[in-house]
């Protein structure tokens, strides 16, 4: 065998792994998350598997339990189906009622387990001006 | 040359002028946004330098196509010099992006389109100066390098558009949402024309940068040319 098709063949084989990986890679990327929808359309295509599911917090769902840190909520896109989601960890600052949530996590017997919990910020910015309050006391207050 | 050597002294008093009077508008009268609080900030440096890397990038591709029409080295100087900067802003992106991922997402980096396009931009433009350092032959590199950053650039419509295209944590653009058919920024005035005085701020630093760094770059090839021919 001449070197210059070994060349060719590591070349191939290098390249065909690459390809593969990317093009796994591409998918994972290309869809960071799943919707209730799809995850509720095909259950048992999500069963013991860890996923993403991206959604809204349903208003009136959230039980935050600050003594065991264990966080209970359900996420929705529609108001009509909802998953439910239990999160044992610290719930995060910007984590409110209505707000875009990314869970990923396992379903377990109908409930979403979730070892983390991402808070999707929306694109909309807002400034409130009934609260004006101070800057200075403000920042005292980011500092301490 | 001499215009541009007024313009970079011109340039090295107003951009940092004007950089500083946007700290101070951002910082004190600038009103805190209402969700995300004093984090918001960071978007006035994260936004300014995603308009430079994309302009930046732009500049390098463009001389780049101009390099391999006309062959003129100051074209190639020019795309180099540009990428350079490209670089720091794109570093820029990743980094206060990651310090405002924490606090808002909870976490500094997810592997979702926006972000990893955007990682690849940087990492291509990184082997673009590997590139051009493996490269001996002056014309040579400045063809390579050409190729490599007419290719490299055009990652960057894809990481512009990635939040549309796909599934992503990052949200989709504030400053281009569409409402009602036509494109108006979903942010009050308040918080916007810091912003854009931001941008505006921003790009006169990289015209500054980049006027300085040219001129250190043809000062640098003359000196090559005159030493080679003082050797022969």
């Amino acid at each position: 065998m001449k070197t210059r098709h070994k060349f060719v063949i590591g070349g191939a084989v290098i390249f065909g792994v690459l390809a593969a990986l990317s093009v796994q890679g591409l998918q994972e990327m290309t869809v960071y998350f799943y919707t209730p929808q799809e995850v509720l359309a095909a259950p048992t295509d999500f069963q013991e598997k860890t996923i993403r599911i991206g959604a809204l917090v349903q208003p009136g769902t959230v039980e935050w339990d600050a003594r065991s840190i264990r966080l209970a909520f359900h996420i929705t896109e529609d108001s009509m189906r909802s998953i439910p989601v239990v999160y044992e960890g610290v719930k995060p600052d910007m984590f409110r009622e209505g707000q875009g949530v990314v869970v990923e996590g396992r379903m377990q017997n109908g409930v979403f387990e979730a070892q983390q919990l991402l808070v999707k910020h929306s694109e909309e910015y807002k400034v409130d001006h009934n609260q004006v309050a101070s800057k200075e006391d403000y920042y005292k207050s980011v500092i301490q | 040359m001499d215009s541009a050597a007024r313009w970079t002294a011109r340039l090295e008093i107003i951009a940092p002028l004007t950089l500083f009077a946007c700290g101070l508008w951002v910082f004190v009268f600038t009103p805190t946004e209402t969700e995300q609080g004093f984090v918001q900030k960071i978007m006035y440096i994260h936004v300014p330098s995603v308009i430079v890397t994309y302009l930046a990038f732009f500049v390098t591709f463009a001389f780049g196509i101009a390099y391999l029409w006309k062959r003129l080295l100051v074209f190639d100087r020019i795309a180099k010099v540009s990428a350079e900067i490209g670089l720091i802003f794109c570093a820029m992106v990743l980094l206060s992006g990651a310090i405002w991922g924490r606090p808002t997402w909870g976490t500094y980096w997810v592997w979702d389109a926006r972000l990893t396009t955007t990682l690849l931009l940087f990492l291509i433009f990184l082997g673009y100066f590997l590139l051009r350092l493996s490269v001996q032959d002056r014309e040579k590199e400045a063809r390579f390098a050409s190729v490599l950053g007419i290719i490299g650039f055009l990652d960057i419509p894809i990481v512009h558009k990635s939040v549309e295209w796909w599934r992503t944590l990052h949200q989709p653009s504030t400053l281009f949402k569409v409402q009602e058919g036509a494109a108006k920024p979903a942010m009050p005035p308040e918080l916007l024309y810091p912003l854009l005085a931001c941008m505006f701020a921003m790009l006169l630093f990289y015209g500054y940068l980049l006027l300085l760094r040219w001129q250190m770059e043809e000062n640098q090839d003359q000196l090559h040319e005159a030493l080679a021919q003082e050797v022969s």
